[in-house]
């Protein structure tokens, strides 16, 4: 095993832990960052360069502060207040969970034959291939991810957007 | 060279915590972000088996990647846009307190 | 071959006048009467241009039609012409005419006359109906019609008890006699397979037929003939009022006395002599039967003219007399043949009806009274009405040359060549009708008017005394001129009897002595109301108690016999009780445990619980939280992938 692949998946899994687990939320967020910034580093490992700077830049930089916004905007931190944080039924989640995990995932990685190295050490990813691969066959999903992405703008703008009762009557006066 | 399955177990083992956190917070947050575990879990399995694909050029992995982190951004977006909605009408974000679509 | 087909038109022209009077707007009842008496008219002047007819063909000319038939069992029905017919016909319409005029004036102030005009016309209807008959069947048809309108007519002023009970005594009466006219009819058409009188060599009075049933045996030792001869006899005995079953024709006077002149002098009881004359060869085959037709009439001819004696009814003296008459023409019919009894029918109703409508006139001047002993003296007052009612009182007696003396005579005649012993009772009967009638005029016409109110009797209008003086002449002058021109023979007579001698100074004894007898009696001292009559006894009086006799024993009879129908009845009302009683259980089970129970209770109502709370059940897992929906998701999830890995591998 590699060491760098052990330091990074420890620290990807302890995030995660973290993330999910923590009773203030912002330390929440901030662990899922640290996640996001192991997982980066782990596709630039697997030579996926731009992917893991997406990542950064996507996940780290949109993402997070975007979550961020939104415990700020809820007021609610829930720090020390008490009260549980698990939800009723917690205690079902976890043979649910463990099903999926034990049932599916980890059967499914042990019956495939996968291969054991990787193709080709030779290979040079560029982001040439990439931009290739995004124009000639990929081109009408990129434009449909635009669109994607222009009503999920818009859509998130409309849905947290509210008017005052009394923005009605200037919105009328201005039109 | 890490053999693959290392990383498909890496990617399991961290699509198990978001699952189980997403069974068990009462913060509708924390679900959201446990969503993204889930999500990045499924991205780093492609770029794994991308890279032990015979034909890295075809760019199938980081193309499919890309596609995910887009959609997984926007997705992020609109649910706050939809926790924050839904806070304003409840006054809270226990999704415990959000079962009006019961019975 | 029927030389006048507008025959029927006899008896329909008083059927339609009847429809007429019935279905008229009320606005127009006065002229019902006139529709009568015009109806009348019309079938009058038929009557007598079919008598014409018979003048000159004097043999029988029938004619038939199939009426219906069931299987090949046919019912014909026809007309027929014969002196017979063309005779009575004519008298029929005749003094029908008469004394619906005279009815005009008689009923003028009745608030029902214009139904009374409807019966008269229905009466006549029936009456012609059955005189024109070939069919035995159709002139039973017109008998019971003839029945109905007599019923009708007698009870005619119904709110009156004495006059409902009347009419249902003569229709009960003569019911009896119908049923026995009804085995002969049943009998008659089981034996021949006809019911028509003439018919090419096959109706039942035609040589033929006659001789099959004179071959086949009867009851009591009687030819089938005589039996049913017999029968028909019974319900001739019903309409005709011969001995025993005559008891209703006195109560029939509480009828109006047009209608006692008309159906129960002149027509109706008639018909019963009528119709032996008819059915003549069918009785003619058996002696015996024509002597039991014989003794039936002259002892009912005797046994009324006693009780005739006692009455004081002015009315019901006439009734007895009209019995006695009518055991008189049966008994001609039965020694000498229809044309003996049928020539006394004919002169008695001209006579008959003038008397009764006479003491109609006579009832109507003395202010309703119709008790003679509190007449008297009308002779004065009413000088037309007792002219007329003379003549007729004298044709009744037989008084030399009248009418009545010619037809008596020929009974008298006829019965003193067959049978000695009938002629002796006919002959102390006609004396006896003498006598009791002198004593009636006595009562009425000579002394002091006797009521106690003192109101004076006026004479009657021209409307009522005209008819009157047209019967009187008739009842004078018809007979000798009938005699004189061969009424016998054109009756059916092929060898008239001589005349005896004896039996002609007989009559003249009787009848004069029994006028004098009865002034006599009654003439020389001046009558009282509450005088002793010595010849009215209380035995006679109430007619030989016959009346109480029948109430004792058939009414007694009927009496037990309703009681015992009423214990069958109450029998089965509880059998149908009971039987009701289980089916309203068996519908309460059915209701309240079945269907109740198991089909609302079982069947709807649980369903629908358990249903809901299925539904209630199955809606547990839709709690509205998100960690259950996501952990369902979650092994959704893998279910589906087990399923595909089982798909797969």
């Amino acid at each position: 095993m590699n060491i760098t692949f052990t330091i990074l998946s420890t620290l990807a899994i302890v995030s995660a832990l973290l993330a999910a687990r923590l009773r203030n939320l912002v330390y929440a967020v901030l662990s899922l960052m640290i996640f996001f910034s192991a997982l980066a580093a782990l596709f630039i490992v697997l030579l996926a360069e731009f992917i893991g700077a997406v990542q950064i830049l996507v996940y780290v930089g949109a993402v997070g502060i975007l979550i961020l916004f939104a415990i700020m905007l809820t007021h609610h931190i829930a720090g020390s207040t008490g009260e549980r944080i698990d939800a009723r039924g917690w205690f079902w989640a976890i043979p649910a969970a463990g099903a999926v995990l034990f049932g599916i995932l980890l059967p499914a990685i042990i019956y495939t034959p996968l291969p054991l190295v990787p193709s080709s050490s030779t290979y040079e990813p560029s982001v040439l291939h990439l931009g290739q691969a995004l124009m000639s066959p990929y081109a009408a999903t990129l434009e449909i991810m635009a669109l994607l992405l222009t009503a999920a703008m818009i859509g998130a703008v409309v849905i947290a957007m509210t008017l005052q009762p009394g923005d009605k009557e200037k919105h009328a006066d201005q039109n | 060279m890490t053999p693959l399955s290392s990383y498909l177990v890496l990617a399991a083992i961290i699509f198990f915590i978001g699952l189980l956190g997403a069974l068990t917070r009462r913060h509708a947050i924390i679900v959201l972000i446990c969503i993204e575990l889930m999500l990045n879990a499924a991205n780093l399995n492609f770029i794994a088996f991308w890279r032990f694909n015979p034909h890295p050029e075809a760019m199938l992995g980081p193309i499919f990647v890309l596609f995910s982190i887009a959609v997984a951004g926007s997705e992020a977006a609109v649910g706050l846009a939809l926790v924050i909605s839904i806070y304003r009408f409840y006054r809270s974000v226990d999704v415990e307190k959000m079962n009006a679509l019961q019975g | 071959m029927f030389p006048i087909p507008w025959l029927p038109f006899i008896p329909l022209c008083p059927l339609v006048a009847s429809i007429v009077i019935f279905t008229m707007k009320p606005a127009w009842s006065r002229i019902a009467a006139g529709v009568a008496i015009s109806a009348m008219a019309m079938s009058t002047v038929l009557a007598f241009a079919a008598l014409s007819t018979t003048f000159t063909h004097p043999q029988v000319v029938a004619t038939s039609f199939d009426w219906f038939s069931v299987g090949d069992q046919h019912f014909d029905f026809g007309f027929i012409l014969n002196p017979l017919t063309g005779s009575t016909a004519a008298m029929v319409t005749f003094v029908g005419l008469l004394i619906f005029i005279y009815s005009a004036a008689y009923m003028e102030h009745d608030e029902n006359k214009t139904c009374f005009f409807g019966y008269l016309s229905l009466f006549a209807f029936g009456m012609l109906g059955l005189v024109i008959s070939n069919s035995l069947l159709l002139l039973f048809m017109c008998w019971e019609i003839v029945g109905l309108a007599s019923y009708l007519l007698i009870g005619f002023w119904y709110q009156k008890p004495s006059a409902a009970a009347a009419a249902k005594k003569a229709f009960i009466t003569t019911r009896i006699g119908d049923l026995g006219f009804l085995l002969g009819l049943f009998w008659v058409y089981r034996e021949t397979g006809t019911f028509l009188f003439y018919h090419y060599g096959s109706g039942i009075l035609e040589p033929g037929p006659l001789a099959a049933l004179a071959s086949s045996p009867g009851f009591w030792g009687f030819s089938a003939a005589g039996a049913i001869s017999l029968l028909i006899f019974a319900g001739a005995m019903g309409k005709s009022g011969q001995f025993p079953l005559h008891v209703w024709l006195p109560d029939a006077m509480e009828g109006p006395t047009p209608v006692s002149a008309l159906i129960h002098a002149a027509t109706m009881v008639a018909a019963g002599v009528f119709l032996v004359a008819r059915t003549y060869p069918l009785f003619a085959l058996d002696g015996r039967v024509l002597a039991i037709v014989a003794w039936v009439g002259v002892g009912t001819a005797l046994f009324a003219a006693i009780i005739a004696v006692a009455q004081f009814d002015i009315k019901r003296i006439l009734a007895y007399s009209t019995i006695s008459q009518l055991g008189l023409m049966m008994a001609g019919i039965g020694v000498g043949g229809p044309p003996i009894g049928m020539f006394h029918l004919l002169t008695h109703a001209f006579f008959k009806a003038l008397l009764f409508l006479g003491a109609g006139s006579i009832i109507h001047g003395c202010h309703g009274e119709q008790d003679i002993r509190k007449m008297g003296g009308i002779a004065r007052p009413m000088p037309v009405t007792t002219l007329a009612y003379l003549c007729g009182v004298l044709a009744l007696c037989a008084f030399p040359f009248t009418s009545g003396y010619f037809s008596k005579d020929e009974i008298l005649l006829s019965a003193w060549h067959s049978n000695p012993a009938i002629f002796w009772v006919a002959a102390i009967a006609s004396l006896l009708t003498a006598f009791y009638m002198t004593r009636q005029c006595c009562y009425v016409f000579l002394g002091v008017y006797r009521n106690e109110e003192h109101r004076h009797p006026h004479e009657s209008s021209w409307v009522m005394v005209g008819p009157l003086l047209i019967l009187a002449i008739f009842a004078l002058a018809g007979g000798a001129v009938a005699h004189m021109n061969g009424i016998l023979e054109y009756l059916g007579d092929k060898e008239p009897l001589v005349v005896n001698s004896t039996v002609v100074v007989i009559g003249w004894i009787i009848s004069l002595g029994g006028i004098s007898l009865g002034f006599l009696a009654y003439g020389l001292r001046p009558l009282t109301a509450t005088g002793s009559d010595p010849f009215a006894l209380t035995i006679l009086g109430r007619a030989f108690y016959l009346d109480e006799i029948y109430a004792a024993t058939f009414g007694r009879l009927v009496t037990v016999l309703s009681y015992l129908a009423e214990i069958v009845d109450a029998i089965l009302l509880i059998v149908t009780e009971l039987l009701v009683f289980i089916a309203r259980e068996f519908s309460l089970l059915f209701a309240f445990k079945t269907d109740r129970v198991v089909i609302d209770r079982w069947f709807f109502d649980d369903i629908c619980s358990n249903l809901r709370s299925l539904g209630g059940v199955v809606t547990r897992p839709q709690d509205g939280l998100l960690s259950n929906y996501l952990r369902s998701i979650a092994l959704g999830s893998l279910l589906l992938a087990i399923l595909f890995w089982c798909c797969h591998s």
